[in-house]
C-alpha cells in the first residue's frame, strides 16, 4: 500500500514473527504478548468487540519490531495508536503526565528566579524522601538536572560570522533543557564548517514523549506546528537538523504514520539528523576536514532511534576520519527508551534490557563512551557509572 | 438396522433447516452428508444476508422473502448474524434510471431504503470512490457466518433429539412397491456401507440433488452455477457494500468477520465439484471491485474460492443469472416413489422459510399437525455478558466475544474452566484469529471432527493472515493428541491435507504479498522441517 500511515501498513504483515524475535521486552518480560499480536495481528480483530489489550503497556516504542519487520509494518507505531485509544477512556497515571510533559515542566520551573537550581536540589530532595516514587516514578533514577540557562536563552550571546550557508537548529527539550553543552559544540561543528546556526523559538517538544504516554492529539498539534516551521524553513532553503536522534525520528518518520498527512512526508525532506547532514556535506565535498587530530578510543552505543533511521552511522564514520577509534558496543537498546525506564513499574523491565550494554561498557576498554541520544546516555549513566557524551561533543574537540 | 423417520440428505443450510425443523416439531430425523457440513453453497458464498435489496427490482417475491427472512435471522441468529448493515451504492457509470427503479422496489417489497448523501457515504465507508459514487442507500443487510449457523442448527436440532452423521454418502435408495423402505450410505473413511430405515428421505444435497435424483431414478432440474470469490485479509468495508444496478459479477463488498468477501462470478458448470478459481477470475473480478473501491489493487487478498448455486431449472426454464432464485418442492410420488421428496433452488436467506414449507408437507404426510416454530425460537442460547465478562481475563483481547458465539453456551463453559485451571491452554495456536488452545482441545475431542479441516472451519484456524503458516503445526499435534479418529494419529498427514485445503485458494493469487507468505511457509515446512521428506542431495 503506497500509504504510510501505520494503520494501512497492517495489512502487510506477514504474521512471520521476526518482530516478536527481535522484541528487547519479550525477551525481558514473557507477559508482553509482542508487537505482532498486538498491532497487525489484534487489529484486524477490532471488529468484534470493545477491549484493550493491556500488556501494551509493555511496549517501550524503541522500533526493533519496525526495523525487525521484512514487510514494512510500523509495527510500534500501531501500538502507540493502540495505546493512545485505551486512553480515550482510561485517565493517565500523575507520572505518565509528568514524563509526557517535560517541556511543560521545564517551561514552568523557567518562570521562578532560580527555578533551576532549587528544581535540582528538589529532586534530589525528592528523590531523597521517596516523593518521585510516590509519583510512580522510579525512585532508583536521578531526574535529568537542569541546566542554569536553557540552550535557547544562552543561544543569542554565542558569537557566530554570519554566513549565506544557514541551518536551523532544533533542540530537543533535552539540549535546551538539561544538556546546552550539545547545542554548543553543535553550533561549533557548523560554524567550522561555515554555517551559521539558527535557532526557532516557535517549535515544540517533537512529541515522542506524549506519543509514548498516549497524549496522542496533543502530540498531533506538536506535529502541526513543527511541520508548518519546517516547512516555513524549507521554502526559505533552510534545512532543519538536530543532534536528538529521537526528534529526527519524530520529525521525520513517524509524524506521517501517525497522522499520515501529505504535509508531513513534504516536511521530513528537510528534516536532518546532525552526522547525516554532515555526511551530506562530505559527500558534496564540502565539509571541513581540517581536524585537529582526535586520539581517542570510543565507544558506541547506538541508538535504536537512530538505526530506524535507516541512514547508517555517519558519526562513526566521520569521527574515525578525525582520527578517532569507533568500536561499536554492539548490545542492543539500553532499555530506556525515552521516558519508559523512569516509570516506576518499568524500571526492572528497563535495567534487564540494558544488562548486555552494561556489561559491554564496564569492560571500560575506551576512553569515552558516546551516544547520540540523550536517555540512553542517562541510562548508560545509572548503570554504568561511567558518563557517555554525544558524538558532536567529541567532533567539536576537532576543529 | 438403524431407523429414524426422516433422512434428510445434505448438510447445507436447507437440509439443516430441515432438520431443525422436524426435530423441533417432534418428528424423528437424521441428516447426512457426505462431507463435512455447509461443504457446498452454504458455505462458499459471501456470507450475505440479504435484505432484499438485491432483488428489489427483478424478483419482487423474492425480495419479500428475503427482507421477512432477514429480520427473523436478525432475531434468532445472534451468534452467526453480524447485524453490520448494507449500503448500495450507484457509479457513475451505472444507469440512473435503474436506481428509480429500485427504489420504488424496495418500496413496494417492504425494504427500507434510506438515502444518504455522498459526504455520509464517505464517512461511513472511507475507502469508497469519491470519483465514481453518485449516489448511495442505507438497507438492512447484515453478514452471516456459514459454519457457525450449521453448527448452531445442529446444536438446536440435538435438543430437540435430531441426529447428525457427517462424511456419510448416499449411494442408494431401498424401496419396496414404489414406497421407499430406507437410504443407503457409505462411511466416508471406512468404507462401510449400511442402511438406515426411514418412512420419508428429503433430497436436499443443493447442487448435488441431481446425482441423488438419479439413484432414485427421478430427474431433478438442477444447475450448478458456479461463483468464484475473493477474501481480504481486512475489513476492507464496514458495511455491505452493493453495486446500485443489474445484478451482475463482483459487485458485492462484504465485511465478514476479520476479513472481507468480494464476488462474486456466475458460470455453469457440470460438476458441483468444480470448487476451482483461477487467475483470470480474480482479476475479472478485482476489476469490478475497483470502480467501486479505487484501491482495491493495495489491499492483500488471502485466498479465493468457488461454490456452486443449485439453480432449479424447471423443463424449458433460463440459466445463469436469469435462472429463478426461487425454489421448488418436488413430491417424488408423482414419479412413482412414495416417501422421497426433493428441495431444489433458493438462497441462503431464505432457508428457513425453505425448509418450514418442506416440513409443512412431510409433517401433513406423516399426520403431525405442529406448527412451525423456527422463527420464533433462538438457534442457541447466547452466552451471558456476565459469564463473558468473566471470561475475559482468560482469553486474549478481541477474543472473548468471537468464542463465545462459537462455542456456544455450554462448550463455552467448558473452556473457561480449562484456560482458569491451565494457564498453558491459554496459549494462542492460530495467533491471526485469535484462537487459544483450550478451544482447539475442545473441537478437536468432539465426535464430529474427523480431520483437521473440521476444527477449522468450527474455530477459524488458519483463515487469517497467515493462512495455517503458524497453526497447521499445532493443530495437527493436538488433533492427534486428543481426536477421535484413528487417522488423526498420522499428524503428518493430517498437517499435509489442512495445508494443501489452504494452499488450493492461494495458488490463483500467488503474486504481492500472498506470494511471499506462501514462500515462508513453504521454507518452514519444505525446508526447516523437511515434511516431503526429501533427500538433501
Amino acid at each position: 500500500m503506497s500509504d504510510t500511515k501505520a494503520i494501512f501498513t497492517g495489512d502487510r504483515c506477514l504474521s512471520c514473527t521476526s518482530c516478536m524475535a527481535n522484541c528487547p521486552v519479550m525477551a525481558a518480560i514473557k507477559d508482553y504478548r509482542g508487537p505482532k499480536l498486538v498491532g497487525p495481528a489484534h487489529g484486524r480483530m477490532h471488529f468484534s468487540q470493545e477491549d484493550v489489550e493491556e500488556s501494551l503497556n509493555y511496549c517501550s516504542n524503541c522500533k526493533s519490531c519496525d526495523r525487525a519487520c521484512p514487510s514494512g509494518v510500523a509495527v510500534s507505531t500501531l501500538n502507540m495508536l493502540q495505546r493512545a485509544e485505551y486512553y480515550k477512556n482510561h485517565p493517565h497515571l500523575r507520572s505518565e503526565d509528568m514524563l509526557a510533559h517535560g517541556e511543560r515542566m521545564a517551561n514552568l520551573i523557567r518562570k521562578i528566579p532560580f527555578g533551576a537550581t532549587f528544581s535540582n536540589l528538589g529532586m534530589s530532595i525528592g528523590k531523597a524522601l521517596g516523593v518521585f516514587s510516590a509519583l510512580g516514578i522510579a525512585g532508583e533514577r536521578n531526574m535529568p538536572a537542569y541546566a542554569a540557562t536553557p540552550f535557547k536563552d544562552a543561544f543569542s550571546s554565542i558569537k557566530q560570522t554570519s554566513s549565506a550557508k544557514k541551518v536551523v537548529l532544533f533542540t530537543g527539550c533535552f539540549i535546551n533543557d538539561n544538556e546546552p553543552q550539545v547545542g554548543n559544540a553543535f553550533v561549533k561543528v557548523m560554524n567550522a564548517n561555515g554555517y551559521e546556526v539558527l535557532i526557532d523559538r516557535r517549535f515544540k517538544c517533537c512529541g515522542s514523549p506524549l506519543v509514548v504516554t498516549g497524549f496522542l492529539d496533543e502530540a498531533h498539534q506538536h506535529a502541526d506546528n513543527n511541520v508548518a516551521r519546517i516547512l516555513d524553513w524549507k521554502r526559505q532553503g533552510i534545512p532543519v537538523v538536530t543532534p536528538c536522534t529521537s526528534c529526527s525520528l519524530m520529525l521525520k518518520e513517524e509524524y506521517h504514520e501517525l497522522f499520515g498527512d501529505d504535509k508531513f512526508h513534504e516536511a521530513a525532506t528537510n528534516v536532518y539528523d546532525a552526522f547525516e547532514f554532515l555526511e551530506m556535506l562530505q559527500e558534496h565535498g564540502e565539509f571541513n576536514d581540517n581536524f585537529k587530530t582526535l586520539n581517542q578510543r570510543l565507544l558506541y552505543h547506538v541508538p535504536c532511534h537512530l538505526k530506524s533511521q535507516a541512514i547508517g552511522l555517519p558519526a562513526q564514520d566521520i569521527l574515525e576520519e578525525a582520527g578517532a577509534k569507533v568500536n561499536l558496543a554492539d548490545a542492543g537498546c539500553c532499555g530506556i527508551s525515552g521516558n519508559y525506564g523512569f516509570r516506576k513499574d518499568k524500571y526492572e523491565i528497563s535495567m534487564k534490557i540494558g544488562a548486555k550494554l552494561f556489561e559491554r561498557v564496564k569492560q571500560h576498554d575506551f576512553d569515552k563512551v558516546i551516544c547520540d541520544c540523550g536517555t540512553c546516555r542517562m541510562q548508560i549513566h545509572h548503570g554504568t557509572d561511567i558518563k557517555p557524551v554525544h558524538p558532536i561533543e567529541i567532533l567539536a574537540q576537532a576543529y | 438396522m438403524e431407523k429414524t423417520t426422516v433422512v434428510v440428505i445434505g448438510g447445507g443450510a436447507t437440509g439443516l433447516g430441515i432438520l431443525r425443523d422436524l426435530s423441533m416439531r417432534g418428528v424423528k430425523a437424521l441428516l447426512v452428508e457426505k462431507n463435512d457440513l455447509v461443504n457446498g453453497a452454504s458455505s462458499r458464498y459471501h456470507g450475505l444476508l440479504h435484505s432484499g435489496g438485491r432483488y428489489a427490482v427483478k424478483d419482487q417475491e423474492a425480495a419479500k422473502e428475503c427482507i421477512i427472512e432477514n429480520q427473523i435471522m436478525r432475531k434468532i441468529g445472534k451468534s452467526c448474524v453480524e447485524p453490520c448493515g448494507g449500503m448500495f451504492t450507484r457509479l457513475d457509470i451505472d444507469d440512473p434510471a435503474y436506481e428509480e427503479l429500485w427504489v420504488k422496489g424496495c418500496a413496494d417489497s417492504g425494504i427500507e431504503a434510506t438515502p444518504i448523501t455522498l459526504d455520509e457515504a464517505f464517512r461511513l465507508e472511507p475507502r469508497l470512490s469519491r470519483k465514481h459514487v453518485k449516489s448511495a442507500y442505507l438497507v438492512p443487510d447484515a453478514a452471516v457466518d456459514g459454519f457457525r449457523m450449521a453448527w448452531q442448527l445442529i446444536d438446536s436440532s440435538k435438543r430437540y433429539g435430531g441426529q447428525l452423521k457427517t462424511y456419510t454418502e448416499v449411494i442408494g435408495f431401498d424401496t419396496v412397491n414404489g414406497e421407499l423402505r430406507g437410504v443407503k450410505v457409505r462411511n466416508q473413511f471406512t468404507g462401510e456401507e449400511y442402511e438406515i430405515g426411514c418412512d420419508i428421505a428429503v433430497n436436499a444435497a443443493g447442487g448435488w440433488a441431481g446425482f441423488v435424483g438419479k439413484l432414485a431414478g427421478v430427474e431433478i432440474g438442477v444447475q450448478p452455477d458456479k461463483g468464484t470469490l475473493i477474501a481480504f485479509n481486512q475489513r476492507i468495508v464496514n458495511h455491505v457494500v452493493n453495486r446500485l444496478h443489474k445484478s451482475s459479477d463482483g459487485d458485492i463488498f462484504v465485511p465478514h468477520g476479520s476479513i472481507t468477501i468480494l464476488g462474486t462470478s456466475s458460470m455453469s458448470v457440470p460438476d458441483p465439484e468444480d470448487t476451482s478459481t483461477s487467475r483470470a477470475e480474480v482479476e475479472s473480478l478485482i476489476k469490478i471491485g475497483e470502480q467501486t473501491f479505487e484501491d482495491l489493487r493495495d489491499f492483500r487478498i488471502l485466498r479465493t474460492f468457488a461454490g456452486s448455486r443449485p439453480l432449479y431449472i424447471p423443463p424449458g426454464g433460463a440459466v445463469g443469472r436469469s435462472a429463478s432464485r426461487g425454489f421448488a418442492i418436488v413430491d417424488h410420488e408423482q414419479d412413482g416413489l412414495k416417501g422421497l421428496f426433493t428441495i431444489v433452488g433458493g438462497k441462503f436467506t431464505t432457508y428457513r422459510l425453505m425448509a418450514e414449507k418442506m416440513c409443512d408437507q412431510i409433517c401433513a404426510k406423516l399426520g403431525n399437525n405442529t406448527p412451525c416454530r423456527t422463527a420464533d425460537e433462538p438457534l442457541v442460547e447466547e452466552v451471558s455478558q456476565a459469564d463473558k465478562d468473566r471470561a475475559r481475563k482468560f482469553f486474549p483481547s478481541y477474543g472473548t466475544n468471537l468464542a463465545a458465539t462459537r462455542l456456544g453456551v455450554d462448550r463455552f463453559k467448558k473452556v473457561v474452566e480449562r484456560l482458569e485451571a491451565d494457564p498453558e491452554s491459554r496459549e494462542l495456536v492460530c495467533e491471526c484469529e485469535n484462537v487459544t488452545r483450550a478451544e482447539v482441545e475442545e473441537i478437536c475431542k468432539d465426535d464430529t471432527s474427523f480431520i483437521v479441516n473440521d476444527v477449522r472451519r468450527r474455530t477459524r484456524i488458519g483463515m487469517g493472515t497467515c493462512q495455517g503458516n503458524f497453526c497447521a503445526l499445532r493443530a495437527a499435534a493436538l488433533f492427534a493428541e486428543l481426536g477421535t479418529e484413528p487417522s488423526a494419529k498420522d499428524s503428518l498427514a493430517r498437517m499435509k491435507e489442512f495445508l494443501q485445503g489452504r494452499w488450493k485458494g492461494i495458488r490463483p493469487v500467488l503474486l504481492g504479498r500472498t506470494l511471499r507468505e506462501t514462500e515462508m511457509t513453504r521454507s518452514i515446512y519444505e525446508l526447516s522441517m523437511n515434511v516431503t521428506g526429501g533427500d538433501a542431495r
